[in-house]
Protein backbone atom coordinates (compact mmCIF):
# COMPACT_ATOMS: atom_id res chain seq x y z
CA UNK A 1 0.00 0.00 0.00
CA UNK A 2 2.99 2.24 0.56
CA UNK A 3 4.07 2.13 -2.53
CA UNK A 4 1.94 4.43 -4.39
CA UNK A 5 3.02 6.98 -2.33
CA UNK A 6 6.86 6.54 -2.11
CA UNK A 7 6.74 6.12 -6.48
CA UNK A 8 4.46 9.31 -6.07
CA UNK A 9 6.88 11.00 -4.35
CA UNK A 10 10.42 9.48 -6.30
CA UNK A 11 8.88 10.58 -9.58
CA UNK A 12 7.58 14.01 -8.06
CA UNK A 13 11.07 14.10 -6.78
CA UNK A 14 12.45 13.63 -10.26
CA UNK A 15 11.05 16.00 -11.68
CA UNK A 16 8.63 13.64 -13.86
CA UNK A 17 5.84 15.22 -15.98
CA UNK A 18 5.04 11.18 -17.36
CA UNK A 19 6.53 7.78 -16.67
CA UNK A 20 5.27 4.86 -18.33
CA UNK A 21 6.87 1.53 -17.97
CA UNK A 22 5.14 -1.75 -19.59
CA UNK A 23 5.06 -3.56 -22.84
CA UNK A 24 5.61 -1.73 -26.24
CA UNK A 25 3.86 -2.47 -29.76
CA UNK A 26 3.46 -0.09 -32.31
CA UNK A 27 -0.02 0.15 -31.43
CA UNK A 28 0.73 1.48 -28.01
CA UNK A 29 3.77 3.74 -28.89
CA UNK A 30 0.87 5.77 -30.71
CA UNK A 31 -0.78 6.18 -27.64
CA UNK A 32 2.13 6.38 -25.42
CA UNK A 33 2.86 9.45 -27.64
CA UNK A 34 -0.59 11.15 -27.59
CA UNK A 35 -0.70 10.28 -23.35
CA UNK A 36 2.66 12.59 -23.99
CA UNK A 37 1.46 15.11 -26.44
CA UNK A 38 -1.11 16.17 -23.84
CA UNK A 39 1.10 17.28 -21.70
CA UNK A 40 3.80 18.64 -23.24
CA UNK A 41 1.25 20.52 -25.36
CA UNK A 42 0.05 22.09 -21.89
CA UNK A 43 3.66 22.74 -20.67
CA UNK A 44 5.76 23.64 -23.75
CA UNK A 45 4.94 27.33 -24.54
CA UNK A 46 7.02 27.58 -27.71
CA UNK A 47 6.25 25.69 -31.18
CA UNK A 48 9.54 25.25 -32.26
CA UNK A 49 10.37 23.27 -28.49
CA UNK A 50 7.25 21.58 -29.10
CA UNK A 51 8.42 20.19 -32.45
CA UNK A 52 11.89 19.59 -31.29
CA UNK A 53 10.17 17.49 -28.25
CA UNK A 54 8.30 15.44 -30.65
CA UNK A 55 10.65 14.39 -32.92
CA UNK A 56 12.55 13.22 -29.76
CA UNK A 57 9.59 11.32 -28.31
CA UNK A 58 8.94 9.71 -31.50
CA UNK A 59 12.70 8.55 -32.39
CA UNK A 60 12.91 7.46 -28.95
CA UNK A 61 9.48 5.47 -29.02
CA UNK A 62 10.39 3.92 -32.71
CA UNK A 63 14.09 3.25 -31.25
CA UNK A 64 12.25 0.90 -28.22
CA UNK A 65 9.53 -0.83 -30.74
CA UNK A 66 12.02 -1.22 -33.61
CA UNK A 67 14.65 -3.32 -31.04
CA UNK A 68 12.32 -5.35 -28.66
CA UNK A 69 12.72 -8.20 -29.13
CA UNK A 70 9.15 -10.20 -30.14
CA UNK A 71 10.15 -13.51 -29.68
CA UNK A 72 10.45 -13.33 -25.94
CA UNK A 73 7.76 -11.08 -24.31
CA UNK A 74 7.62 -11.22 -20.66
CA UNK A 75 6.88 -8.43 -18.27
CA UNK A 76 10.82 -8.27 -17.64
CA UNK A 77 11.23 -7.54 -20.95
CA UNK A 78 9.32 -3.84 -21.45
CA UNK A 79 10.52 -1.06 -22.08
CA UNK A 80 10.18 2.71 -20.61
CA UNK A 81 9.62 5.75 -21.98
CA UNK A 82 9.65 8.71 -19.30
CA UNK A 83 9.46 13.02 -19.87
CA UNK A 84 11.17 15.01 -16.85
CA UNK A 85 11.46 18.77 -17.30
CA UNK A 86 12.20 21.63 -14.89
CA UNK A 87 12.27 25.05 -15.94
CA UNK A 88 15.39 24.94 -18.28
CA UNK A 89 15.17 21.66 -20.10
CA UNK A 90 13.03 18.72 -21.12
CA UNK A 91 14.84 15.46 -20.81
CA UNK A 92 13.25 12.36 -22.76
CA UNK A 93 14.61 8.77 -21.49
CA UNK A 94 13.87 5.74 -23.03
CA UNK A 95 14.60 2.04 -22.11
CA UNK A 96 14.22 -1.09 -23.67
CA UNK A 97 16.15 -4.94 -23.87
CA UNK A 98 18.66 -4.76 -26.88
CA UNK A 99 20.59 -7.94 -28.01
CA UNK A 100 24.56 -8.09 -25.88
CA UNK A 101 25.76 -8.20 -29.37
CA UNK A 102 23.26 -5.40 -30.62
CA UNK A 103 24.93 -3.10 -27.55
CA UNK A 104 27.95 -3.76 -28.61
CA UNK A 105 27.32 -2.34 -32.43
CA UNK A 106 25.36 1.00 -30.70
CA UNK A 107 27.78 1.97 -28.18
CA UNK A 108 30.42 3.12 -30.52
CA UNK A 109 28.25 4.77 -32.41
CA UNK A 110 26.64 6.54 -29.27
CA UNK A 111 30.21 7.58 -28.25
CA UNK A 112 31.32 8.84 -31.72
CA UNK A 113 28.25 11.34 -32.00
CA UNK A 114 28.98 12.12 -28.65
CA UNK A 115 32.53 13.72 -29.41
CA UNK A 116 31.27 15.32 -32.41
CA UNK A 117 30.31 19.32 -32.95
CA UNK A 118 27.36 20.54 -34.47
CA UNK A 119 29.11 21.32 -38.25
CA UNK A 120 30.33 17.98 -37.76
CA UNK A 121 26.76 15.93 -37.04
CA UNK A 122 25.63 17.84 -39.93
CA UNK A 123 28.48 16.17 -42.09
CA UNK A 124 27.78 13.18 -40.57
CA UNK A 125 24.40 13.08 -41.08
CA UNK A 126 24.72 14.18 -44.89
CA UNK A 127 27.27 11.30 -45.56
CA UNK A 128 25.17 8.74 -43.91
CA UNK A 129 22.18 10.12 -46.51
CA UNK A 130 24.43 9.99 -49.61
CA UNK A 131 26.15 6.44 -48.58
CA UNK A 132 22.86 5.09 -48.24
CA UNK A 133 24.50 2.54 -45.69
CA UNK A 134 21.64 1.15 -43.72
CA UNK A 135 21.68 -1.36 -41.23
CA UNK A 136 19.47 -4.67 -40.77
CA UNK A 137 17.50 -3.17 -38.34
CA UNK A 138 16.48 -0.45 -40.53
CA UNK A 139 18.58 2.60 -39.11
CA UNK A 140 21.85 4.14 -40.21
CA UNK A 141 22.39 5.83 -37.15
CA UNK A 142 20.23 8.51 -38.56
CA UNK A 143 17.83 8.75 -35.92
CA UNK A 144 20.39 9.27 -33.01
CA UNK A 145 22.30 11.59 -35.26
CA UNK A 146 19.29 13.65 -35.53
CA UNK A 147 18.43 13.11 -32.05
CA UNK A 148 21.84 14.66 -30.97
CA UNK A 149 21.02 17.52 -33.33
CA UNK A 150 18.13 18.76 -32.05
CA UNK A 151 19.19 18.46 -28.23
CA UNK A 152 22.64 20.14 -28.71
CA UNK A 153 23.87 18.46 -26.23
CA UNK A 154 25.41 15.27 -25.50
CA UNK A 155 23.22 11.72 -25.11
CA UNK A 156 23.16 10.33 -21.81
CA UNK A 157 23.06 6.32 -22.25
CA UNK A 158 23.92 3.41 -20.32
CA UNK A 159 23.80 -0.78 -20.87
CA UNK A 160 22.74 -2.93 -17.81
CA UNK A 161 23.79 -6.29 -18.57
CA UNK A 162 20.21 -8.38 -17.83
CA UNK A 163 21.91 -11.47 -18.78
CA UNK A 164 20.62 -13.50 -21.08
CA UNK A 165 23.15 -12.38 -23.55
CA UNK A 166 20.73 -9.73 -22.76
CA UNK A 167 21.30 -5.47 -21.89
CA UNK A 168 18.48 -3.19 -20.88
CA UNK A 169 19.34 0.41 -22.82
CA UNK A 170 18.36 3.52 -20.80
CA UNK A 171 18.85 6.71 -23.04
CA UNK A 172 18.08 10.39 -22.35
CA UNK A 173 17.84 13.66 -24.54
CA UNK A 174 18.13 16.73 -23.37
CA UNK A 175 16.31 19.62 -25.15
CA UNK A 176 17.23 23.11 -23.63
CA UNK A 177 14.30 25.73 -23.17
CA UNK A 178 16.00 28.35 -24.48
CA UNK A 179 14.01 30.95 -23.41
CA UNK A 180 13.08 29.89 -20.13
CA UNK A 181 14.26 32.00 -17.18
CA UNK A 182 17.30 30.71 -15.02
CA UNK A 183 15.63 29.21 -12.02
CA UNK A 184 18.68 28.33 -9.13
CA UNK A 185 16.23 26.84 -7.06
CA UNK A 186 15.23 24.25 -9.75
CA UNK A 187 16.34 20.61 -9.29
CA UNK A 188 18.93 19.50 -11.22
CA UNK A 189 18.03 16.19 -13.34
CA UNK A 190 21.35 16.84 -15.38
CA UNK A 191 23.35 16.41 -12.39
CA UNK A 192 21.87 12.71 -12.36
CA UNK A 193 24.11 11.81 -15.38
CA UNK A 194 24.46 7.99 -14.31
CA UNK A 195 20.52 8.36 -14.71
CA UNK A 196 20.50 6.77 -11.03
CA UNK A 197 17.26 7.97 -10.23
CA UNK A 198 15.77 6.92 -13.23
CA UNK A 199 17.18 3.07 -13.14
CA UNK A 200 16.16 3.10 -9.51
CA UNK A 201 12.53 4.17 -10.47
CA UNK A 202 12.35 1.50 -13.07
CA UNK A 203 14.03 -1.37 -11.17
CA UNK A 204 11.40 -0.75 -8.46
CA UNK A 205 8.59 -0.63 -11.06
CA UNK A 206 9.74 -3.93 -12.19
CA UNK A 207 10.29 -5.84 -9.01
CA UNK A 208 6.84 -5.32 -8.02
CA UNK A 209 5.90 -6.60 -11.74
CA UNK A 210 4.01 -3.67 -12.62
CA UNK A 211 2.24 -3.90 -16.04
CA UNK A 212 1.69 -0.33 -16.42
CA UNK A 213 2.44 2.65 -14.41
CA UNK A 214 1.38 6.28 -15.57
CA UNK A 215 2.14 8.99 -13.56
CA UNK A 216 1.28 12.52 -14.48
CA UNK A 217 -1.90 14.48 -15.10
CA UNK A 218 -5.02 12.89 -15.45
CA UNK A 219 -7.93 14.23 -18.14
CA UNK A 220 -10.55 12.89 -20.34
CA UNK A 221 -7.10 12.46 -23.46
CA UNK A 222 -4.91 10.42 -20.61
CA UNK A 223 -7.76 8.61 -19.53
CA UNK A 224 -8.90 6.72 -23.24
CA UNK A 225 -5.16 6.72 -23.94
CA UNK A 226 -4.36 5.03 -21.01
CA UNK A 227 -7.35 2.63 -21.33
CA UNK A 228 -6.80 2.03 -24.63
CA UNK A 229 -3.21 0.72 -23.69
CA UNK A 230 -4.65 -1.63 -21.39
CA UNK A 231 -7.14 -2.91 -24.12
CA UNK A 232 -3.88 -4.47 -25.62
CA UNK A 233 -2.52 -6.26 -22.62
CA UNK A 234 -5.71 -8.45 -21.01
CA UNK A 235 -7.90 -11.17 -22.83
CA UNK A 236 -11.33 -11.38 -23.28
CA UNK A 237 -12.99 -12.24 -20.02
CA UNK A 238 -14.58 -11.35 -17.35
CA UNK A 239 -11.82 -10.70 -15.25
CA UNK A 240 -10.49 -8.11 -17.80
CA UNK A 241 -14.19 -6.67 -18.31
CA UNK A 242 -13.84 -6.30 -14.17
CA UNK A 243 -10.42 -4.62 -14.32
CA UNK A 244 -11.16 -2.03 -17.08
CA UNK A 245 -14.27 -1.49 -14.88
CA UNK A 246 -12.40 -0.45 -12.28
CA UNK A 247 -9.78 0.93 -13.84
CA UNK A 248 -12.27 3.32 -15.67
CA UNK A 249 -13.72 4.37 -11.87
CA UNK A 250 -10.03 4.89 -10.46
CA UNK A 251 -8.57 7.11 -12.91
CA UNK A 252 -11.70 9.16 -13.51
CA UNK A 253 -11.79 9.59 -9.59
CA UNK A 254 -8.01 11.09 -9.27
CA UNK A 255 -8.97 13.24 -12.55
CA UNK A 256 -12.30 14.07 -10.71
CA UNK A 257 -10.53 14.63 -7.32
CA UNK A 258 -7.38 16.43 -9.00
CA UNK A 259 -9.05 18.78 -10.67
CA UNK A 260 -10.23 21.21 -8.14
CA UNK A 261 -7.01 21.05 -6.52
CA UNK A 262 -4.24 24.51 -7.07
CA UNK A 263 -0.91 24.63 -7.10
CA UNK A 264 2.35 23.10 -8.49
CA UNK A 265 2.10 19.62 -8.77
CA UNK A 266 -0.51 18.86 -6.91
CA UNK A 267 -3.17 18.11 -9.80
CA UNK A 268 -1.03 14.44 -10.65
CA UNK A 269 -1.82 11.34 -9.84
CA UNK A 270 -0.46 8.10 -10.03
CA UNK A 271 -2.00 4.77 -11.37
CA UNK A 272 -0.58 1.16 -11.88
CA UNK A 273 -1.82 -1.81 -12.72
CA UNK A 274 0.52 -5.42 -11.11
CA UNK A 275 -0.51 -9.17 -11.59
CA UNK A 276 0.58 -11.68 -9.46
CA UNK A 277 0.05 -15.38 -10.00
CA UNK A 278 -3.87 -15.08 -8.90
CA UNK A 279 -4.57 -11.74 -8.80
CA UNK A 280 -4.53 -8.32 -11.06
CA UNK A 281 -4.11 -5.46 -8.63
CA UNK A 282 -5.12 -2.02 -9.27
CA UNK A 283 -3.76 1.00 -7.28
CA UNK A 284 -4.38 4.62 -7.84
CA UNK A 285 -3.15 7.87 -5.95
CA UNK A 286 -3.90 11.25 -5.58
CA UNK A 287 -3.97 14.34 -3.37
CA UNK A 288 -7.10 14.58 -1.51
CA UNK A 289 -8.53 17.80 0.26
CA UNK A 290 -8.25 16.71 4.23
CA UNK A 291 -11.96 17.75 4.74
CA UNK A 292 -12.96 15.02 2.69
CA UNK A 293 -10.68 12.53 4.72
CA UNK A 294 -13.26 11.20 7.04
CA UNK A 295 -16.38 11.12 4.18
CA UNK A 296 -14.23 8.80 2.22
CA UNK A 297 -12.99 6.72 4.53
CA UNK A 298 -16.43 6.18 6.20
CA UNK A 299 -17.50 5.41 2.81
CA UNK A 300 -15.30 2.37 1.78
CA UNK A 301 -14.88 0.81 5.80
CA UNK A 302 -19.15 0.73 5.15
CA UNK A 303 -18.76 -0.85 1.88
CA UNK A 304 -16.03 -3.36 2.96
CA UNK A 305 -18.01 -4.75 6.01
CA UNK A 306 -21.19 -5.63 3.86
CA UNK A 307 -21.51 -8.87 1.53
CA UNK A 308 -22.42 -9.12 -2.18
CA UNK A 309 -26.74 -8.47 -1.12
CA UNK A 310 -26.11 -5.60 0.87
CA UNK A 311 -23.98 -4.42 -1.81
CA UNK A 312 -26.17 -4.60 -4.61
CA UNK A 313 -28.86 -3.43 -2.46
CA UNK A 314 -27.05 -0.37 -1.07
CA UNK A 315 -26.60 0.21 -5.47
CA UNK A 316 -30.21 -0.48 -6.21
CA UNK A 317 -30.63 2.55 -3.02
CA UNK A 318 -27.78 5.30 -4.63
CA UNK A 319 -30.06 4.60 -7.80
CA UNK A 320 -32.85 5.40 -6.78
CA UNK A 321 -31.90 8.52 -4.56
CA UNK A 322 -32.65 6.94 -1.22
CA UNK A 323 -29.29 6.96 0.16
CA UNK A 324 -26.84 9.69 -1.81
CA UNK A 325 -23.79 10.42 -0.07
CA UNK A 326 -23.84 14.09 -0.56
CA UNK A 327 -25.81 16.25 -3.13
CA UNK A 328 -22.99 15.86 -6.37
CA UNK A 329 -21.20 12.44 -4.60
CA UNK A 330 -23.02 9.39 -5.54
CA UNK A 331 -20.18 7.34 -3.91
CA UNK A 332 -21.73 4.56 -7.44
CA UNK A 333 -18.10 4.71 -8.13
CA UNK A 334 -16.72 2.87 -4.64
CA UNK A 335 -19.81 0.49 -4.50
CA UNK A 336 -18.81 -0.89 -7.91
CA UNK A 337 -15.14 -1.09 -7.25
CA UNK A 338 -16.12 -3.14 -4.61
CA UNK A 339 -18.54 -5.29 -6.14
CA UNK A 340 -16.67 -5.99 -9.69
CA UNK A 341 -13.17 -6.38 -7.19
CA UNK A 342 -14.96 -9.26 -4.72
CA UNK A 343 -12.36 -8.07 -2.31
CA UNK A 344 -12.43 -5.54 0.42
CA UNK A 345 -10.95 -2.20 -1.44
CA UNK A 346 -7.47 -1.21 0.41
CA UNK A 347 -6.98 2.20 1.40
CA UNK A 348 -4.47 4.84 2.71
CA UNK A 349 -4.29 8.46 3.94
CA UNK A 350 -0.66 9.92 4.08
CA UNK A 351 -0.96 13.61 5.74
CA UNK A 352 0.53 16.16 3.61
CA UNK A 353 -0.17 19.43 4.96
CA UNK A 354 -2.84 20.80 6.69
CA UNK A 355 -5.37 20.72 3.72
CA UNK A 356 -3.86 17.39 1.62
CA UNK A 357 -3.22 14.30 1.91
CA UNK A 358 -2.27 11.79 -0.42
CA UNK A 359 -5.08 9.28 -1.12
CA UNK A 360 -3.85 5.46 -2.06
CA UNK A 361 -6.95 3.27 -3.34
CA UNK A 362 -6.27 -0.24 -3.76
CA UNK A 363 -8.70 -2.96 -5.61
CA UNK A 364 -8.08 -6.82 -6.28
CA UNK A 365 -9.55 -8.95 -9.01
CA UNK A 366 -8.55 -12.99 -8.79
CA UNK A 367 -7.65 -14.28 -12.03
CA UNK A 368 -10.24 -16.92 -12.59
CA UNK B 1 -41.25 13.99 -33.56
CA UNK B 2 -38.03 14.99 -34.65
CA UNK B 3 -35.75 12.10 -34.41
CA UNK B 4 -32.19 12.27 -32.10
CA UNK B 5 -29.27 10.94 -33.65
CA UNK B 6 -25.79 11.61 -31.71
CA UNK B 7 -22.76 9.75 -33.00
CA UNK B 8 -20.77 7.45 -31.11
CA UNK B 9 -17.31 8.90 -29.82
CA UNK B 10 -14.14 6.97 -27.85
CA UNK B 11 -16.06 7.55 -25.01
CA UNK B 12 -19.70 7.66 -25.55
CA UNK B 13 -22.30 5.68 -26.80
CA UNK B 14 -24.35 5.61 -30.33
CA UNK B 15 -27.70 7.28 -29.67
CA UNK B 16 -30.44 6.63 -32.36
CA UNK B 17 -33.67 7.86 -30.90
CA UNK B 18 -36.15 7.53 -34.35
CA UNK B 19 -40.02 7.23 -33.23
CA UNK B 20 -41.27 7.32 -36.86
CA UNK B 21 -39.15 4.10 -37.55
CA UNK B 22 -40.11 3.00 -34.12
CA UNK B 23 -35.99 3.07 -33.56
CA UNK B 24 -35.44 3.61 -29.83
CA UNK B 25 -31.86 2.20 -29.31
CA UNK B 26 -28.76 3.05 -27.21
CA UNK B 27 -25.49 1.05 -27.85
CA UNK B 28 -21.41 0.81 -27.87
CA UNK B 29 -19.41 2.22 -24.55
CA UNK B 30 -21.16 4.47 -22.16
CA UNK B 31 -18.00 6.10 -20.12
CA UNK B 32 -17.96 10.07 -20.20
CA UNK B 33 -16.91 11.74 -16.75
CA UNK B 34 -19.13 14.16 -16.56
CA UNK B 35 -22.18 11.66 -17.70
CA UNK B 36 -25.31 14.20 -16.88
CA UNK B 37 -23.78 16.65 -19.30
CA UNK B 38 -24.15 14.12 -22.08
CA UNK B 39 -27.33 12.76 -21.07
CA UNK B 40 -28.86 15.77 -20.80
CA UNK B 41 -30.39 16.24 -24.07
CA UNK B 42 -31.59 12.49 -24.19
CA UNK B 43 -34.05 13.05 -21.04
CA UNK B 44 -35.10 15.94 -22.41
CA UNK B 45 -35.79 14.25 -25.94
CA UNK B 46 -37.40 11.30 -23.78
CA UNK B 47 -39.44 13.67 -21.71
CA UNK B 48 -40.79 15.63 -24.83
CA UNK B 49 -41.51 12.13 -26.64
CA UNK B 50 -43.66 11.48 -23.50
CA UNK B 51 -46.27 13.88 -24.61
CA UNK B 52 -47.18 11.60 -27.23
CA UNK B 53 -45.61 8.59 -27.48
CA UNK B 54 -46.09 6.05 -29.98
CA UNK B 55 -48.66 3.19 -29.38
CA UNK B 56 -45.72 0.96 -29.01
CA UNK B 57 -41.96 1.63 -27.65
CA UNK B 58 -38.90 -1.13 -28.09
CA UNK B 59 -36.10 0.28 -26.27
CA UNK B 60 -33.11 -1.49 -27.24
CA UNK B 61 -30.47 -1.15 -24.69
CA UNK B 62 -27.19 -2.83 -26.04
CA UNK B 63 -24.04 -1.42 -24.13
CA UNK B 64 -20.70 -2.92 -23.91
CA UNK B 65 -19.23 -0.86 -20.74
CA UNK B 66 -20.98 1.11 -18.51
CA UNK B 67 -19.29 3.46 -16.12
CA UNK B 68 -20.91 4.36 -13.13
CA UNK B 69 -22.08 7.65 -13.56
CA UNK B 70 -23.47 6.27 -17.09
CA UNK B 71 -25.61 3.36 -15.19
CA UNK B 72 -27.05 6.19 -12.90
CA UNK B 73 -28.19 8.76 -16.03
CA UNK B 74 -29.07 5.01 -17.89
CA UNK B 75 -31.37 4.45 -14.59
CA UNK B 76 -32.63 8.14 -15.26
CA UNK B 77 -34.05 6.88 -18.61
CA UNK B 78 -35.07 3.87 -17.64
CA UNK B 79 -37.41 5.76 -15.24
CA UNK B 80 -38.62 8.02 -17.64
CA UNK B 81 -39.48 4.72 -19.35
CA UNK B 82 -41.23 3.81 -16.67
CA UNK B 83 -43.38 6.85 -16.96
CA UNK B 84 -43.86 6.75 -20.66
CA UNK B 85 -45.19 2.55 -19.84
CA UNK B 86 -48.29 4.62 -18.65
CA UNK B 87 -49.61 5.59 -22.10
CA UNK B 88 -47.44 3.32 -24.64
CA UNK B 89 -47.06 -0.35 -24.81
CA UNK B 90 -43.16 -1.07 -23.62
CA UNK B 91 -40.49 -3.22 -23.98
CA UNK B 92 -36.95 -3.50 -23.11
CA UNK B 93 -34.71 -5.17 -24.69
CA UNK B 94 -31.25 -5.19 -22.55
CA UNK B 95 -28.19 -7.12 -24.85
CA UNK B 96 -25.46 -7.93 -23.11
CA UNK B 97 -22.29 -10.14 -24.20
CA UNK B 98 -22.53 -13.48 -23.64
CA UNK B 99 -19.55 -13.60 -21.68
CA UNK B 100 -20.41 -10.35 -19.43
CA UNK B 101 -22.76 -11.83 -16.51
CA UNK B 102 -22.24 -8.04 -14.51
CA UNK B 103 -23.53 -6.39 -17.79
CA UNK B 104 -26.75 -9.12 -17.69
CA UNK B 105 -27.05 -8.44 -13.59
CA UNK B 106 -27.03 -4.76 -13.96
CA UNK B 107 -30.28 -5.17 -16.32
CA UNK B 108 -31.79 -7.31 -14.14
CA UNK B 109 -31.31 -4.94 -11.48
CA UNK B 110 -32.58 -2.62 -13.45
CA UNK B 111 -35.70 -4.27 -14.32
CA UNK B 112 -36.67 -5.18 -10.54
CA UNK B 113 -36.65 -1.77 -9.81
CA UNK B 114 -39.19 -0.71 -12.47
CA UNK B 115 -42.37 -2.01 -13.79
CA UNK B 116 -41.54 -2.59 -17.32
CA UNK B 117 -41.55 -6.24 -19.42
CA UNK B 118 -37.74 -6.62 -19.80
CA UNK B 119 -36.24 -8.87 -22.37
CA UNK B 120 -32.43 -10.08 -21.75
CA UNK B 121 -30.75 -10.92 -25.13
CA UNK B 122 -27.59 -12.76 -25.13
CA UNK B 123 -24.95 -12.21 -28.28
CA UNK B 124 -22.28 -14.09 -28.77
CA UNK B 125 -18.68 -11.44 -27.94
CA UNK B 126 -17.39 -10.04 -31.57
CA UNK B 127 -14.86 -7.68 -31.69
CA UNK B 128 -17.11 -5.00 -29.86
CA UNK B 129 -14.74 -5.05 -26.77
CA UNK B 130 -11.53 -5.58 -28.18
CA UNK B 131 -9.39 -6.26 -25.28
Amino acid sequence: MELAFEFFNRIKDADFEYIYNGWFSSQISQKILALAETNVKESASKTSLKNRIYFVMVEGLQNITKHKDDSNINYSNNGMFAIQKNSEQYFITTGNVLKLEEAKVLKPKLEKINVLEKSQLKKLRNKILLDGKISDKGGAGLGLIEMARKSGKKLLFDFENIGHDNSFFYFRTEIPNAGAQKNVTAPSIQDDNQLGNIKKVHKRLKEENILINFNGRFNRNTILNLLSIIKGYINVSLTSRKVYAIMVEMLQNISKHTNNIDGMKKNRGIFYLRVTNNNFILTSGNYVKNKNISIIKKMIEKLNEMNKEQLFKHYDDVLLGLNPVSSEKTGLGFIDMRIKSGNKLNFLFNNIDSELSFFTLQAKVEIK
Amino acid sequence: MKPLIINETEDTPQINLKPDEGIFEISKSSLPENAVEFYKPIIFWLNEYLRSPNKKTTFDFSLDYLNTASSKQVFEIIMLINKISKVSDVLIRWHYDSIDEDMLGLGTRFSHLVKINFEFVEYENDDNFDF
